[in-house]
């Protein structure tokens, strides 16, 4: 009996250790080295520029346009949401804490007690309902003000998601990272398919950004949902983004902030660990 | 009397024969489209439980969702249209379903890394 | 009302003439299937070759895929032309071009049409 119980002991530690393997650290060492040999001579950090990391051209304009930068008329709003006090006399520093520059590092996080990743925009809504306060839309408006806010008071530090070794935590990164690389919708197209395969190359007009380094300049402000706003509001959030993407493949976009979404970016985030933020970011 | 039950046995059975043949009153259209729509839900159900549904199939901001055009158009009494729009429908959702399936093992070795 | 009605049928009959001339238009681009190919291959809602291919008459072309041009010279059969346009996971499983055909992005006649056009090119 103890013999057996040695053995499926060790086929326990052998399955564990080839677990181990091919775990969120070996991810983000294959996939930072495969963007470093595709773009060779390329800063770490120069991959949070996107394609202006990559056209010259472009990136002049794009300098140009970070000098006045529309975004930050939304930045000031969400400065003003973050100071404003609830009805209930609270703030959102009581649930985050006194310092807004150190809140954005803090997610995505693994909650273990919810069994769940929480983003920044979760939380933000989970603060607020826990003073009484009616939730932010999920995609645009204020939550992507206060988060683009967070996200401009944290520039400067790193990227720097934690996935526990609890079997829940890394079943949700793998949940995230196979939707990643899984074609999806009647164009048959997956993320990894644009933006590993691809970046730097032209699709139609548009030039395509490499995945590293997608998510520290988010939330982002874009030329074309400013054009679409008519108080020229081209803020929105990273799931808003992931809509859009989905759409484009003709996939049904899910819903910001589902299980899908969060899983997602709990992968995609921890992909950029290690590079500065520089939220919130100006794009086409 | 054998002659004759003989015969009525093989009319019996002629008459059975061409009753079974006697084709069976054809689905009406609105009969067609119940069944074409009780099939469409349940593919759109399968594809959408495993993540794989497409856009157009009812998604509100699509421009064709056609799903609910059909029920639509059903509701407007034209089933001829209703049909045509289910059958894109309920083939999306296969397909979304297959697709799914299809790449259930995906992951960073397929792109090289 | 009554000057309603009227203005009504006369939109009505400048419809009925606009639809005549749009039917005359496809009739006679029915003719010409090079022409009707272009018109699929060019439209972002349809073939959108653009997207990824360069192709001669067209602007603002992507390069994530070769640029047609040669085609009778790289595929003399037009019947694997048009195979490799209606699935092009059974040369590259994980292609990124869209299975036109599989997934009835394009119908089997329009995949005719845009494969008259490609090889015309």
């Amino acid at each position: 009996m103890r013999k057996i119980a040695t053995l499926l002991l060790s086929a326990g530690l052998v399955a564990v250790s080839t677990q181990a393997v091919s775990g969120p650290k070996e991810d983000l060492e294959k996939f930072r080295t495969y963007f470093e040999q595709k773009f060779p001579g390329l800063q770490l950090d120069e991959f949070g520029n996107g394609v202006y990391a990559l056209d010259a051209s472009k990136r002049l304009q794009w300098e140009a346009m970070e000098e006045f930068p529309p975004y930050e008329e939304f930045v000031d709003k969400g400065r003003e949401i973050w100071e404003k006090p609830f009805k209930n006399g609270k703030r959102f520093a009581d649930c985050f804490g006194k310092d807004p520059s150190k809140v954005r590092v803090k997610y995505p996080r693994w909650d273990a007690e919810r069994q769940q990743v929480v983003t920044l925009e979760l939380a933000i809504n989970d603060c607020r309902k826990k003073n009484g306060e009616k939730p932010f839309k999920w995609k645009k408006g204020p939550i992507a003000w206060l988060s683009a806010y967070l996200g401009y008071e944290a520039r400067g530090q790193k990227i720097d998601v934690k996935i526990p070794n609890d079997p829940k935590a890394l079943e949700a990164y793998e949940k995230g990272k196979h939707f990643f690389y899984a074609k999806r919708g009647q164009l048959n197209m997956a993320c990894a398919d644009c933006h590993v395969k691809y970046p730097g190359h032209f699709i139609r007009g548009n030039l395509l950004s490499p995945a590293l380094g997608h998510v520290t300049h988010f939330p982002v402000f874009r030329a074309k949902w400013e054009k679409k706003s008519k108080s020229g509001d081209g803020l929105g959030t990273l799931h808003r983004r992931y809509g859009g993407c989905n759409k484009q493949v003709r996939a049904r976009p899910f819903p910001a902030q589902s299980e899908q979404y969060r899983n997602l970016e709990f992968f995609h985030q921890y992909m950029s660990n290690g590079l500065t933020i520089n939220a919130p970011g100006y794009r086409e | 009397m054998m002659k004759k039950s003989i015969v009525s046995i093989g009319l019996a059975l002629l008459i059975a024969g061409c009753n079974a043949t006697t084709p069976e009153k054809p689905m009406t259209l609105k009969e067609q489209y119940e069944a074409a729509l009780a099939r469409t839900q349940a593919a759109v159900k399968k594809a959408a439980s495993v993540d794989g549904e497409w856009r157009d199939i009812r998604w509100k901001k699509s421009k064709k969702k056609y799903l609910p055009k059909a029920i639509e158009a059903a509701k407007a009494g034209d089933y001829e249209k209703a049909l045509k729009l289910l059958k894109i429908a309920e083939f999306q959702a296969e397909m979304g379903y297959k697709q799914a399936m299809a790449e259930k093992d995906a992951g960073p070795h397929l792109y090289g890394l | 009302m009554t000057s309603n009605n009227h203005r009504f049928s006369g939109l009505a009959g400048s419809l009925l003439l606009a639809a005549g001339l749009v039917i005359t238009a496809q009739a006679s681009a029915a003719e010409d299937p090079v022409s009707a190919g272009k018109k699929i291959a060019f439209d972002r809602k349809k073939g959108n070759c653009l997207a990824c291919h360069q192709i001669e008459g067209g602007t603002l072309a992507g390069n994530i895929a070769p640029p047609l041009l040669a085609m009778k010279h790289r595929f003399p059969d037009k019947a694997k032309l048009r195979a490799q346009i209606w699935d092009a996971r059974k040369n590259n499983p994980r292609t990124i071009m869209p299975p036109f055909g599989p997934h009835r992005i394009l119908s089997e006649k329009e995949i005719d049409l845009v494969t008259e056009f490609i090889h015309s090119l």
